[in-house]
């Protein structure tokens, strides 16, 4: 028997080689096949398979060939494509309700896509506004995880700084600073609060700010005991001062004490994003020699500018090892205490890093729905210019030729809706700058420039392509013949499959973004009412800060706060009041804490808690529970109260309330007695845990600055103007700060959350109503289509119902595939989100279940309209029409 | 189009499926010269290759093609046959001219050793 061809592989060249090639084609296969079976039957099978795969890939071109008509001279391919663009436009004149349509939801889908990445080109892609920025580092110590388990970087003790920046070569300098002192700038009517910052030196050489006026610090400045110098920023300068061209040299009253003025910087340097440079004045941090020596107290930060060619990683290994020989030569300090160094730009973004990123992908699944939707009309239009395009091709026109036009007409569509995209973006952005203000840093740097114009024209060259492609190929498909004949006709529906597959695409990819929108807002939910061991309703704090001019030493410090407090308490709607260093949610001082009747140990191995100094009626205004022993009481002195967690840090099982504690770095003599233990409270991030807290009072205040807390029975907005009135007739000087309810607070801290969660829904219900448009255009005009049939069938008996069913079951059983698909991408996606969620799994199969339930009931109403046509139609009145 | 350009000059691929036809005569089609490039350049090209650039040639004049009788030994199938048209040979006779000008001189070195 004579060896045969395979013959999958002679039915794939059968479906895959055009009309015309298929007889040659396949006789020369055979023909060869024949000869080469005579030596290896096997090895031929394989040659014709290998040759029918590479067919397959690229069969020999179809059309029956025209003679190539000669090129008019001149006629070059520009002219093509303008005559293309010309046709276009005359095409969109002439339907100016689908033009409209398919612009304005381009229009949309690229606004909105405009619109995030300005964000994200504003805040993660564009150097900082300062000059080589990519130099710049903040300098960190890395803490024994031990002692603070979780933190990645840490605040420098001065004598640290200090080694450092004598023994690293890889940096121009190094420079300490510290923001947040806040002054009073005196006879300038009511006292108002001036921003101020500490600047070691060579702090604006580091950054390479010029001053406008005079000069920047000195090195021999930064000195005990130098003349008292400050450094204006232009804003401050302008606004409070009335901008004199004479400024320089001349004193200036901060908190009663005398300043020189040396220089003003100019508003081009306050780079809002990183507070030190957005202050009113900058002061010498002009540290005593004594607190130069302070090694392990770690308050300052530091940032430095890397030398030329010197890469962050050989920096940060010079860094190590310069921590490792401080470790050996002051073990009691240093032991575990590492160094950290990240580029500025990193620190100064932040952790919106994830969110955006996760917002970009989010709109861009937005915009391949609408490509979806506009690839869905486009097909429509070209269907039924059909004839049209039969006629085209009739005179010669070749398949690619008709691609090649229609895709223009995309491209067209696509750069209007690109522009009005742009616009709507602009304005967008505009509009939101206050919202975006709070929200992410970097907001005032927010706009279009080159780069986000480039993205928007990438974009709409890619949606007129995505949407323009599938339609333009589709319909230069088309049998000529039929459509010739057909005359253009609109009988019976064509191109369903592909009409499926869009509604498929489209629900699966607002399935994925409705998941994502309803995990973001239930943990934003979650987040609202997540407990943080106090209760934030009806709460009101403010932040006031003594001068040490005014109020030297801690009697008058205290005798104030008792004063203040106790006035306060007197106020109507005022239930109790305290005062707290730092109120929870915001940070304050970790230190280490030692045991009566044990040895301090090593930095590395030494518990560290949490400290706030309180007052009696701070737990009831913020209403901590007290659950073992009592609260503070005003008659107590140097008593603690402990949380749950550090009791079972400190103590395990054992009874704390009784026994004594000292805080090495406030004192190693002074003893704590702790007299209760109180619940625990989140004092940074309330998605974290709570951490360790110990509240310690004292009669006589150390420090002079405190955040009052009243809780009232009113509206606490309502107590703002008596309690700061309070504050004035004690002295009139002195600035209130920092005025917030509780709820602010932690607001603020959700804010840049709530943002994400916000445009996610907003993205989400886009999604949501592109899809049930989509589904509700396709079935319609399925619907239209088969108009004959519906007729027929009712005509023959068919009930309403059944052809509800008909029509319902076309639109669902798509539907259904998509969200199966969508649900499947979905559970992809969670991954990418589960960080940026609280107290609910990106991947919850409740809110899986609800959003796939939700897309089915859109997909059920957009399909009932179309449904409910073709069951009421009359079968008299479709026949007669054919 | 304004997305493709099209060249006038002969590719290399085109070469050799010009020379195939000339060389084959009368028995010029899509098998045999697939054979003929393979036996005498060693290049195993595939059939489809073979018979886009027949087709794109054709379009530009240089070949003319007709269609043989069936035969039993490719199942009753037909052949397609080409010629090269006086352009045809034109431009191959160009190509070789220009081959042989700027291989002139340089014999010692192209041959193998």
């Amino acid at each position: 028997m004579t060896p045969r061809p395979p013959r999958s592989a002679l039915a794939l060249l059968d479906w895959r080689l055009p009309s015309e090639w298929r007889e040659v084609v396949l006789g020369d296969l055979v023909e060869e096949f024949q000869l080469r079976a005579g030596a290896s039957p096997a090895a031929a099978r394989r040659w014709f398979w290998w040759q029918a795969l590479r067919c397959a890939a690229a069969p020999p071109p179809s059309g029956a060939r025209t003679a190539t008509i000669p090129t008019r001279p001149g006629d070059s391919r520009m002219r093509t494509l303008l005559a293309d663009l010309r046709y276009a436009c005359r095409v969109m004149r002439r339907t100016p309700g689908y033009a409209v349509a398919v612009i304005v939801v381009l229009a949309l889908g690229i606004g909105a896509n405009t619109a995030i990445f300005s964000i994200v080109n504003a805040v993660l892609l564009r150097p900082l506004p300062l000059d080589e920025p990519e130099r710049l580092v903040r300098i960190y110590h890395r803490p024994p995880q031990d002692a603070f388990p979780g933190a990645d970087t840490f605040p420098l003790s001065p004598a640290n700084f200090y080694d450092w920046q004598r023994m690293a070569t890889s940096f121009d300098g190094m420079a300490m600073f510290r923001g947040g002192r806040v002054l009073t700038l005196l006879g300038k009517g009511a006292a108002h609060p001036v921003t101020g910052g500490s600047v070691g030196a060579g702090f604006f050489e580091i950054v390479r700010a010029r001053p406008l006026l005079g000069r920047v610090f000195r090195a021999d400045e930064d000195a005990p005991g130098a003349p008292k110098v400050v450094i204006l920023s232009e804003k401050f300068w302008r606004s409070e001062l009335g901008a004199p061209a004479d400024i320089v040299g001349k004193p200036l009253r901060l908190n009663d004490e005398p300043y020189t003025v040396v220089g003003v910087m100019p508003s081009s340097m306050a780079v809002k994003a990183w507070g030190i440079l957005t202050r009113d004045v900058w002061f010498p941090i002009a540290l005593s020699a004594e607190d130069r020596a302070v090694r392990e107290n770690h308050n300052f930060a530091a940032v430095g500018r890397l030398k030329a060619g010197v890469t962050l990683e050989s920096a940060s290994t010079e860094l190590a090892v310069i921590a490792r020989r401080l470790e050996t030569a002051y073990p009691e300090a240093n032991a575990g205490w590492g160094s950290v160094l990240r580029p500025l730009q990193d620190v100064v973004v932040g952790d919106v890093r994830g969110s955006l990123v996760m917002l970009l992908g989010a709109v861009g699944l937005v915009l391949l729905i609408a490509c979806a939707n506009v690839g869905n009309l486009m097909f429509t239009r070209a269907l039924a210019r059909r004839k049209e395009i039969a006629v085209r091709a009739a005179l010669g026109a070749g398949r690619g030729r008709v691609f090649q036009q229609l895709l223009a007409e995309a491209l067209a569509l696509a750069a209007i809706g690109g522009v009005l995209g742009i616009g709507i973006a602009a304005g967008g952005l505009t509009a939101a700058a206050r919202l975006l203000d709070g929200q992410v840093p970097r907001a005032n740097e927010i706009g279009i420039d080159w780069r986000v114009l480039l993205f928007a024209a990438a974009a709409s060259i890619l949606t007129g392509i995505v949407a323009g492609a599938l339609p333009a190929w589709r319909a230069g498909r088309g049998d000529l013949n039929a459509a010739l004949k057909e005359g253009g006709r609109n009988d019976g529906a064509v191109g369903v499959r592909t009409r499926r597959l869009l509604i498929v695409g489209e629900v699966a990819l607002s399935l994925v973004l409705l998941m994502g929108a309803g995990v973001m807002v239930q943990s934003l939910f979650a987040l609202r009412h997540a407990d943080g061991g106090f209760d934030e309703h009806q709460v009101l704090t403010m932040q006031i800060s003594l001068p040490a001019t005014r109020y030297a030493g801690g009697p008058q410090r205290s005798a104030f706060f008792d004063t203040a407090l106790q006035r306060l308490r007197a106020l109507p709607g005022v239930e109790s009041v305290g005062t707290i260093d730092n109120v929870p949610l915001e940070g304050g001082s970790v230190q280490p804490i030692v045991l009566e009747g044990q040895a301090e140990r090593l930095p590395k191995d030494q518990p560290t808690v949490q400290v706030r100094t309180a007052t009696p009626g701070y737990l009831h205004a913020m209403r901590i529970p007290v659950v073992r022993g009592r609260d503070l009481a005003d008659g107590d002195d140097h008593v603690m109260l402990v949380s749950r967690g550090a009791a079972r840090l400190l103590w395990g099982d054992a009874d704390p309330v009784g026994r004594s504690v000292t805080l090495p770095l406030v004192s190693r003599m002074q003893l704590h007695r702790v007299v209760g233990i109180v619940g625990d409270v989140k004092q940074g991030e309330i998605a974290e845990a709570p951490q360790p807290t110990v509240y310690t009072y004292t009669r006589e205040r150390d420090v002079p600055f405190a955040t009052i807390v009243l809780r009232t029975s009113v509206p606490p907005e309502t107590i703002t103007v008596p309690a700061t009135g309070v504050i004035r007739t004690l002295d009139p000087e002195l600035p209130v700060r920092n005025i917030r309810t509780m709820e602010q607070v932690r607001d603020d801290q959700l804010a840049s959350r709530r943002f994400s969660a916000l445009l996610l829904g907003c993205f989400a219900i886009g999604a949501l109503a592109l899809a049930s448009a989509g589904i509700y255009s396709v079935l319609s005009y399925i619907v239209r289509g088969r108009s004959r049939e519906i007729g027929i069938r009712t005509a023959l008996g068919a009930q309403t119902g059944h052809v509800l069913r008909l029509v319902l079951a076309e639109g669902m059983s798509p539907a259904a595939i998509g969200i199966a698909i969508g649900g499947a991408a979905a559970l992809l996606a969670a991954r990418i989100l589960e960080r940026l969620v609280f107290g609910i799994s990106a991947s919850d199969p409740l809110t899986l279940v609800a959003v796939a339930a939700t897309l089915a009931l859109v997909a059920l109403l957009a399909s009932l309209v179309p449904a409910w046509r073709a069951a009421r139609l009359d079968p008299l009145k479709v026949l007669r029409a054919d | 189009m304004w997305f493709k350009a099209t060249t006038a000059a002969l590719g290399d691929f085109e070469q050799l499926v010009l020379l195939g036809v000339l060389r084959l005569g009368e028995a010029a089609y899509g098998a045999a010269i697939r054979q003929e490039i393979h036996a005498r350049s060693g290049r195993d090209v595939s059939i489809n290759a073979v018979y886009t650039t027949l087709d794109r040639l054709e379009g530009k004049g240089l070949l003319r093609s007709w269609i043989g009788e069936p035969t039993p030994q490719r199942g009753g199938r037909r052949r397609k046959f080409y010629a090269l048209t006086p352009a045809g040979e034109a431009a191959l006779r160009q190509a070789y001219r220009a081959f042989m000008a700027m291989a002139d001189g340089l014999r010692g070195r192209l041959e193998p050793k």
